[in-house]
């Protein structure tokens, strides 16, 4: 009797191997689900309502983006990971959804999915920050802000769109790779994290070029410097922290993951239609228009990116964890 | 003059056939959207989002905002019809506009819930095209420390919100308070009441609470009562409302545009705050406070019409700085940028066609609007005929689908069923619901500015002082909150207790 559910289970196993290989060579079939963590109107959601028309020209189905969002992204991000992997469900990624689950480990709880259980296909842009004051700051250059910051330990204060997200931790690797103390004043969102600068309720701020560009040139913030390696097309006087001799770097990514299991050949041609869209002229210009730049990794680089970075975002979370007063 | 001259450029973009039709489906799609409980503003603007790929900037900012604006207008029509609120702005127009159907004066409700969103809108704009560039920049002064005082005040307020004791009215705030700190602590990370839940980590949703306690709470107790119901065919002249109803709604209603524009301008929960702020400011002067939450044309003429004079100021900081307050205005930035179109400070210098095109189509899109809605109160009204034993039914499914529609999640139905229940049992106590929703909406506001402000002086308490929009708003709560004192226990007038014991 139990050999023969061992038997049936393996016919069932091997039957599925094959239904899935015969699902790969005509895939896609039926319409593609894009589930987007975030919430409807962020940048996740521009770079992946922008990307599904012009996929949906490529692979002549549907794709359609859904908006799970709960638990600063980590619904959306299990109903990705536990989705069948028949290429049907995939995930909008961004770097929020691994610091999420390192977040989770730091604070000693178990995380209801890894990043181990995507398989990358690849990404539309990773952006640098920038590290902006008020408009009437004294600091005119990152040099009179560190040294000031280093002066007065402790007192000066910047804001976040919301704790360990996309804007805290910029600004978290750039103060301790300078060495100063900040205090961090989280806000609920992007834009209320920018009002705050721009009305002079905290001292500074890091936030994403889309959103700070035109304060910038309307001169309602100042930027001091790009957090990252290289200075932006869009802003190109603007130094960079590595040239100002600071070691700090954070990239925001956002790209597309599918489930682990998904079928070697579907991954192949989902990572071979996501190569063309974004680096095509159709979608550059949406991207560019928004005021960021598209930066492509494929699956392969963005699985190594996400490793590495994780295993440092791990140590910084630790540190912090640490030092949050209980 | 050159506002004038502006404006006129600004007609002869929006007036283009291209663009009144698209205004027109933005109204239509928002009002929609507004009637639904459940989808909101914000998913009716994104789903409509890729459509707008390719059309100009003006014309996909112009389809957008009228979503925006159009769903305030739909907002009360559940809410009078059926006590549940369609957004969670029409919180307190069930209070009264229900009542106000029970007894026949649905039709006036809803009437003069649309006579006032147009005149609050159309004023709101004219606020909006005068002042925009110098209100926005007063909008971004108003920190933490002056958000809590502001959120102070309205919680002294909240006090005097239900129509039953204050004795009955402040457990409710305090276990709406309680239940608003369910969720992740946004500022430490410290996971609050969720028992392991991820769908709680968020804190517990406004449409799930909104829906059980009012929907299905008060379809559970009308099956019990046997109703006495207002049948019959409708006249034409019933919809409308009477000469001492429409004179009774004069004041609330610019009174309400006054409140509306100005908390339209902070962050946050602005709508919320400006439809309630104004339901209680038209019941203290009130010459008949009494009678408020039994149907008064005056509970559902203020806060209809502040809501969207708020609605419409709220796009004072997007429009005049790029910074958007609230999630709505975000999106419609998402969708300018998609369009080449960066909102900033010289948004309106540099695409004056685009801002005045916008300005002048919302005159235009409100015109739509109240033309629109006018003849579908009579559509509505009707509804009310519907025999209990359908239109039950009914509610229920609208309030399953409308909860699950939102976030595709099972948690959320048990919270509706579980709120479903409890909103019975504050019936039969006797209980009020609004000062519940209300409070668990705006708690997390009041906390998260109070500790925001102490994380920015370093645990200083002057920083409430220290600003002087803060200082002003904190020692006119204390004294509202001493003149309640001073209310509740001085002696009772001759006429107070006659009138009293006359009950």
């Amino acid at each position: 009797m139990k050999s023969q559910v061992k038997r049936l289970s393996v016919l069932m196993a091997l039957s599925l191997v094959i239904i899935s290989a015969s699902f790969a060579a005509d895939y896609p079939t039926k319409p593609i689900t894009l589930i987007n963590p975030q919430a409807p109107g962020g940048t996740l959601d521009v770079q992946a309502r922008a990307f599904a028309p012009l996929a949906e020209k490529m692979l002549g189905q549907p794709v359609v983006v859904v908006n799970k969002t709960g638990a600063t992204g980590m619904v959306g991000g299990l109903a990705g990971a536990q989705a069948a992997p028949d290429g049907y469900t995939l995930t909008v990624g961004s770097v929020n959804i691994p610091n999420a689950i390192e977040w989770e480990i730091a604070n000693n709880r178990k995380p209801p999915f890894t990043r181990h259980d995507f398989v990358c296909i690849g990404t539309f842009t990773m952006s640098p920050t920038f590290l902006i004051v008020p408009p009437d700051s004294p600091y005119k250059t990152l040099a009179d802000f560190v040294a000031d910051a280093k002066a007065k330990p402790g007192q000066l204060a910047f804001s976040s769109g919301g704790l360990y997200g996309m804007s805290h931790l910029p600004a978290e690797i750039f103060a301790r790779a300078a060495g100063i103390k900040v205090r961090h004043v989280p806000y609920t969102g992007g834009g209320p994290s920018l009002t705050a600068v721009v009305g002079k309720q905290v001292d500074f701020s890091v936030n994403y070029p889309a959103n700070t560009l035109s304060l910038i040139r309307g001169n309602k913030v100042r930027a001091l410097a790009v957090i990252g390696a290289k200075r932006l097309k869009s802003a190109p006087n603007i130094p960079t922290t590595k040239e100002l001799g600071i070691d700090a770097e954070y990239y925001g990514w956002v790209g597309i993951l599918a489930p682990v299991k998904t079928p070697k050949p579907i991954v192949d041609k989902l990572r071979d239609v996501m190569k063309k869209v974004v680096e095509g002229k159709a979608f550059v210009d949406i991207i560019e228009q928004a005021g960021d730049e598209v930066r492509f990794l494929n699956g392969e680089e963005l699985a190594k990116y996400m490793n590495t970075e994780s295993e440092k975002i791990a140590k910084l979370y630790a540190e912090m964890v640490k030092e949050t007063p209980k | 003059m050159d506002v004038l001259s502006n404006l006129l450029n600004g007609f002869q973009t929006a007036l283009t056939f291209k663009n009144v039709y698209l205004c027109f489906i933005g109204c239509l799609w928002g009002t929609v959207v507004g009637v639904l409980p459940g989808i909101g503003p914000l998913a009716g603007i994104t789903l409509l989002i890729p459509a707008t790929f390719g059309m100009d900037a003006t014309g996909a900012i112009i389809m957008l905002a009228g979503i925006y604006y159009g769903a305030m207008y739909g907002g009360s029509t559940t809410s009078i019809l059926m006590n549940i609120p369609g957004e969670s702005a029409s919180v307190v127009t069930c209070i009264d506009g229900y009542q106000m159907a029970r007894k026949g004066r649905g039709g006036a409700a809803l009437f003069i819930a649309a006579w006032g969103s147009w005149i609050g809108g159309t004023l709101s704009i004219i606020g909006l095209m005068f002042l925009a560039p110098s209100l926005a920049n007063f909008a971004v002064k108003f920190g933490p420390p002056e958000m809590f005082a502001l959120l102070l005040i309205a919680f002294i307020l909240l006090g005097s919100l239900g129509k039953g004791s204050f004795f009955k009215t402040v457990p409710m705030i305090l276990f709406g308070l309680l239940v608003g700190t369910i969720g992740m602590d946004p500022l430490t990370g410290t996971m609050r009441f969720t028992h392991g839940i991820k769908d709680l980590y968020d804190g517990i949703g406004f449409i799930p609470v909104a829906m059980g306690a009012f929907g299905i709470g008060e379809i559970l107790t009308s099956t019990e009562e046997s109703l006495v119901r207002f049948v019959g065919k409708v006249k034409m002249r019933e919809l409308l409302p009477n000469r001492d109803e429409l004179r009774a709604s004069w004041a609330p209603i610019f009174r309400g545009t006054g409140l509306g524009f100005l908390i339209g301008l902070l962050p946050g929960s602005a709508h919320v705050l400006s439809s309630f702020v104004s339901y209680t400011l038209e019941k203290r002067l009130s010459k008949k406070p009494e009678e408020f939450g039994t149907g008064r044309i005056e509970g559902v003429a203020g806060p209809e019409t502040a809501n969207n004079a708020a609605s419409e100021s709220a796009m004072i900081p997007f429009l005049g700085l790029g910074i958007p307050t609230g999630p709505a205005p975000a999106v419609m930035m998402i969708a300018l940028l998609i369009h080449g179109v960066r909102p900033g400070p010289l948004f309106i210098s540099e695409q004056p066609q685009v801002f005045w095109g916008l300005i002048a189509s919302m005159y235009i899109g409100n015109l739509i609007l109240i033309i629109l809605n006018l003849p579908l109160v009579g559509l509505f009204v009707n509804l009310l005929r519907v025999p209990f034993r359908i239109l039950f039914p009914v509610i229920l499914l609208i309030c399953l689908v409308g909860t699950y529609s939102v976030n595709s999640s099972v948690v959320e139905l048990g919270i509706l069923l579980f709120f479903g229940v409890l909103g019975y049992i504050f019936r039969k106590l006797d209980f009020d619901i609004a000062p519940f929703i209300l409070a668990m909406i705006i708690g997390p506001t009041l906390e998260m500015s109070f500790r925001q402000s102490l994380m920015r002086s370093a645990g200083s308490f002057s920083i409430f002082l220290k600003s002087p929009i803060a200082c002003t708003l904190i020692v006119m709560s204390c004294l509202l909150f001493l003149w309640n004192i001073f209310r509740a226990v001085r002696p009772k007038k001759a006429w107070e207790k006659a009138l009293e014991e006359g009950e």
